[in-house]
């Protein structure tokens, strides 16, 4: 009995220590997961390098000891130039980004000033896997109704589909119930963006016209049909056109500009009516 | 008085489950799919409280999650609803002493209840049908439900115990003598 019990404890401290591996692995970037790589690597390169030499050697290859120190010496220069320019890149992604952030905030100063907002906090969030809502802290006292839009700094966020006095239910726009007309900003064709079970990160943007020419990284906004949300309302940009061999269904995904798992404040327009 | 305060007490806990399932549990999971709670309380209720107190206690709280954060009322009430009242039958014909049973319920009912659910928002939202993006969904959130359940299971035991000699001591009793 006793030494059950003793199991019974043993086993779920496994199952414990499993699961937390299990949410680490799976939550994390595999860029991060290099150190165990690393330690793959320390007991896999040895063998694999010794084959490398008995093929080398079985198939007459007897320059690869005379070239190894030319090859060292040539890997160190270019090992030091491989740097140098990683430096560079750094630098030159550092002013793009901060040249991309003080063009999307010189653009929603234009873009948003026409619109009342009022600003709300993001107080709940969906418990399902299968939706994506959130409820926001201000109601009908706010002057807030159903069907008015929400956005937050980086873009569309959804809509209002209920209200109470205080508080506000959001369907956000990876729901799978969502789908926005929307217009690609270089080329002002219509699409039709939709949330997907599979990824809470982007869209999946369909019915694109077939004369269209779709490139990754498109900016997508809203086109003001539908009746819900104003025109012009920044959605995110497109990361991958894929093609099927039938070019009318042809899809592209759109990652969103909202960071939804990080969203806490946004704003609700009060006022698109006007807008439209 | 003593069902009255197991009733509360179990008020208590699911409001600490809905804390855990929407704080904790959005961040802690599995390849970003979250493990389902509700259904693995819903279940232990209608097996150890009988189908009464797990029906009713479904309802009430699936009406509650579907209007606090639904998209639609009634669905997750009406099948939290269903798993309370199978809890009972399962309870008749299979042994909740064995960790393999339990875990077997578990799988069935987190299958159920989000299979109901997805049909039930296909039917009546406009959601386009992703069977292999839902099936991949449901095998993580199973096996995530799955995993809690052992972690739990001594305590499952002991509380469910308590639970049951409050709620079907006179079941017990013409039952074995």
């Amino acid at each position: 009995m006793n030494r059950n019990k003793k199991n019974g404890i043993i086993g779920i401290i496994i199952t414990i220590i499993i699961l937390i591996i299990l949410v680490a692995c799976t939550n994390s970037n595999v860029n991060q997961l290099s150190f165990i790589e690393n330690i793959f690597n320390v007991f896999v390169m040895p063998v694999q390098n010794g084959f490398t030499y008995l093929k080398n050697k079985i198939s007459g290859n007897d320059t690869f000891f005379a070239d190894m120190d030319t090859l060292k010496e040539e890997n160190a220069q270019l090992k030091q130039i491989n740097s140098e320019l990683e430096q560079s890149l750094r630098e030159l992604e550092v002013i793009k980004a901060e040249n991309e952030t003080l063009k999307e905030n010189l653009n929603l100063k234009q873009k948003y000033s026409d619109y009342e907002t009022v600003p709300a906090d993001v107080i709940n969030r969906d418990i399902s896997n299968y939706s994506s809502t959130i409820v926001i802290n201000v109601g009908t006292d706010d002057n807030v109704q159903e069907g008015m839009t929400v956005i937050a700094d980086s873009g569309l966020v959804g809509h209002i589909i209920s209200v109470t006095s205080d508080t506000a239910k959001v369907q956000t726009l990876v729901d799978t119930a969502s789908a926005v007309t929307s217009t690609i900003s270089t080329t002002e064709d219509t699409i039709v963006v939709q949330g997907t079970l599979d990824d809470k990160t982007s869209l999946k943007a369909t019915f694109i016209p077939t004369d269209a020419v779709v490139l990754q990284g498109d900016s997508v906004e809203t086109s003001g049909i539908g009746g819900i949300y104003p025109k012009g309302i920044h959605i995110g940009t497109i990361r991958e056109v894929i093609n099927t061999s039938n070019i009318t269904d042809r899809y592209a995904l759109v990652d969103t500009a909202v960071d939804f798992t990080k969203l806490n404040t946004v704003l609700v327009i009060t006022n698109s009516e006007t807008k439209k | 008085m003593k069902k009255v305060i197991a009733v509360l007490l179990l008020i208590l806990s699911f409001f600490i489950i809905y804390f855990l399932q929407s704080n904790f549990f959005t961040w802690f999971t599995i390849a970003r799919v979250q493990p389902n709670l509700f259904v693995i309380f819903i279940l232990l209720i209608g097996l150890f409280a009988g189908k009464k107190v797990g029906l009713v206690l479904g309802i009430i709280f699936g009406f509650y999650l579907d209007i606090v954060i639904g998209r639609r009322i009634g669905v997750s009430g009406i099948m939290l609803g269903i798993i309370g009242l199978a809890g009972e039958y399962l309870d008749k014909n299979f042994s909740k002493e064995s960790r393999i049973t339990i875990i077997l319920m578990i799988i069935c009912s987190t299958i159920i209840f989000e299979v109901g659910t997805y049909i039930f928002s296909l039917i009546t939202l406009p959601v386009t049908v992703e069977i292999l993006g839902f099936l991949k969904i449901l095998f993580i959130e199973t096996l995530y439900n799955v995993i809690i359940t052992i972690i739990i299971y001594p305590i499952i035991q002991k509380l469910g115990h308590i639970l049951e000699e409050t709620f079907k001591t006179r079941n017990i009793l013409t039952r074995y003598f």
